[in-house]
């Protein structure tokens, strides 16, 4: 398959420090690709190494089917980004800091600047000095940048970094906006986990330096679900009941609780408070609730440290 | 050609967006300044120390007013005032886009990095070459208006090699400069450098290793330890160009390979 992005086996060292270790990605064309970590975890590493910025240590990196690195085709033309932190050059206005982009892209129609400055809502800003900006518009700035050359691929490294809620809305609708109408490959890391659950379509989990999850549509579907959660005294034989009963029973032995994903006992709770009393097993709670991703990932992560 | 066109207009944008050209500008002014001021007071001291231009006790020993003396001191400022001013002109170029964090937005275009690179020793050069002449030509403007004797067109041909030359041996080695600041991720790092090759340069000439050593060359070039002749050879400028050479392969290797993982 065609990949927007591939890494096979990607590590990196610094010294003694192993960012990155053993990383495969596949990241599909028009996919939101989340890429999730606690901070230190390797994100800003792997999307370096991504752009070509830091030499794998082992491994390889393609990006829109091209190698990265000292000897491989550049494919920069086709791909925008934003790495840690929004920057410019503080001397110069938010229009001279995008043509800057535009010259350096090859680009002569002035207007892919002005278009962009329209769309992240930094047109009134075009002749302020970019070292007067909030963060939020420097953001902003820093993501037309990023996408004023409409590249088939977005590497956004927190990308909603700064913004107010109304922006941070707004860029999740710009994002979306892209990837579904103009087919653009959107691959984001955060650790704003509603943000990410809200956006992406596939989801890594980095969990130092390991690549720990990696959640396709199907499973990602499987989180955002509901289900139904029940305790019980005896918890045992309550799984038990459950079981005999027909259901399928998962249990999370760390929170006691056992979960009922299946749509017929999230949709008649009183059915299964009904079976457990009748068989002297009666449950002390019983609730509908809304999996989400958050859980998953410090369950995740809080298993790992 | 037209990628690098634009790098370098984008380089050249950044300069004259920044007050730096101004400050430097303005410390290159200093020399013909200065040197103007001595001439007045040399014509005639005891008119200088009558309007307080200079105290009772002041003992100049710049030389005599003549139009040798302003060259040998404009030549003087290139070499000297260049290592340092030229090193301060490479540090900013190089050293700002660590110290903005805007390096990391050079690093994945369609615009390579050599290309950038090669932008802002570009723009490096030029705005050396403009000081100097800023140095040069106001140096002759300062001496025609406080008339200077002892003009002559082949002094005025031999000053023009001095200051010129002592810049292109000066701007040769500014690489270095930049492949500091680049690694050293700044403005400091190279401003020591600056100071230390200066101070080394010192240490060379005084042991008689000046010609060997690149960063006193151009010192030894401008006249400031006497005829060039005697003390600079042939091999002083194979000796700088290898260096050049050396630094410019340095700094292009740098950022065309080092991690930039900061």
């Amino acid at each position: 398959m065609d990949y927007a992005i591939e890494t096979n086996h990607l590590s990196k060292s610094f010294g003694d420090v192993q960012a990155v270790n053993d990383v495969s990605l596949r990241v599909k064309r028009g996919e939101i690709y989340g890429f999730l970590g606690l901070n230190g975890a390797g994100k800003t590493t792997t999307i370096r190494a991504l752009l070509g910025m830091v030499r794998p240590s082992a491994g390889e990196v393609k990006i829109l089917g091209q190698a990265v690195g000292p000897h491989g085709r550049s494919p920069w033309d086709r791909v925008g980004y934003l790495v840690e932190d929004a920057t410019a050059y503080p001397d110069l206005t938010v229009s001279e800091n995008l043509d800057i982009a535009r010259r350096l892209h090859g680009i002569k129609d002035r207007r892919v600047t002005d278009v962009a400055m329209e769309r992240l809502a930094i047109g009134p800003y075009a002749d302020r000095k970019a070292g007067t900006l909030s963060s939020g518009n420097l953001q902003r700035l820093a993501l037309a940048r990023a996408m004023f050359h409409k590249p088939d691929l977005l590497i956004l490294d927190e990308p909603a970094k700064g913004l107010d809620p109304a922006g941070v809305v707004e860029i999740r609708e710009l994002l979306a906006d892209l990837a579904h109408k103009q087919d653009v490959t959107v691959f984001m890391s955060s650790h704003i986990l509603t943000e990410v659950d809200r956006l992406a379509t596939h989801i890594g989990i980095i969990h130092q330096g390991h690549l720990i999850e990696d959640l396709d549509k199907e499973r990602l579907d499987h989180f955002r679900g509901r289900r139904l959660e029940v305790k019980a005294r005896d918890l045992d034989r309550a799984r038990a009941v459950l079981t005999e009963a027909g259901y399928t029973v998962t249990l999370n032995e760390q929170q006691a609780t056992i979960i009922l994903s299946e749509p017929g006992a999230i949709e008649r709770p009183e059915e299964i408070a009904t079976l457990l009393v009748s068989q002297d097993t009666p449950p002390t709670r019983l609730a509908v609730e809304h999996q989400n991703l958050e859980e998953h990932f410090m369950q995740l992560t809080g298993a790992m440290q | 050609m037209n990628t690098f066109l634009s790098a370098l207009w984008a380089e050249a944008l950044k300069a004259r967006r920044s007050r730096v050209p101004l400050l430097t500008a303005i410390g290159f002014s200093l020399a013909p300044l200065v040197g103007g001021l001595f001439m007045i007071i040399l014509k005639d001291p005891e008119a200088a120390r009558e309007i307080g231009l200079i105290g009772t006790k002041a003992q100049l020993t710049v030389g005599v007013a003549e139009w040798s003396t302003m060259f040998n001191l404009l030549s003087q400022a290139t070499a000297i005032g260049g290592a340092i001013g030229f090193a301060i002109i490479a540090a900013w170029v190089f050293g700002r886009e660590f110290s903005d964090r805007t390096a990391k937005d050079l690093l994945a275009l369609p615009t390579s990095r050599e290309t950038i690179v090669a932008a802002k020793l570009i723009v490096i050069v030029i705005w050396s070459f403009a000081l100097t002449l800023l140095n040069y030509g106001l140096g002759l403007i300062v001496g025609k208006l406080v008339v200077i004797p002892g003009w002559s067109l082949e002094l005025l041909q031999s000053a023009t090699v001095d200051i010129f030359g002592a810049a292109v041996l000066t701007i040769a080695l500014l690489p270095y400069v930049a492949l500091i600041a680049s690694a050293g991720r700044g403005y400091m790092p190279p401003f020591g450098w600056a100071i230390f090759t200066v101070f080394l340069s010192q240490i060379a000439i005084a042991a008689g290793w000046g010609d060997y050593f690149p960063w006193a060359i151009a010192g030894l070039f401008s006249g400031a330890a006497g005829p060039r002749s005697e003390l600079l050879g042939f091999h002083s400028y194979v000796v700088i160009a290898l260096t050049s050479i050396v630094g410019l392969i340095g700094v292009f290797g740098w950022w065309r390979s080092a991690d930039q993982a900061q």
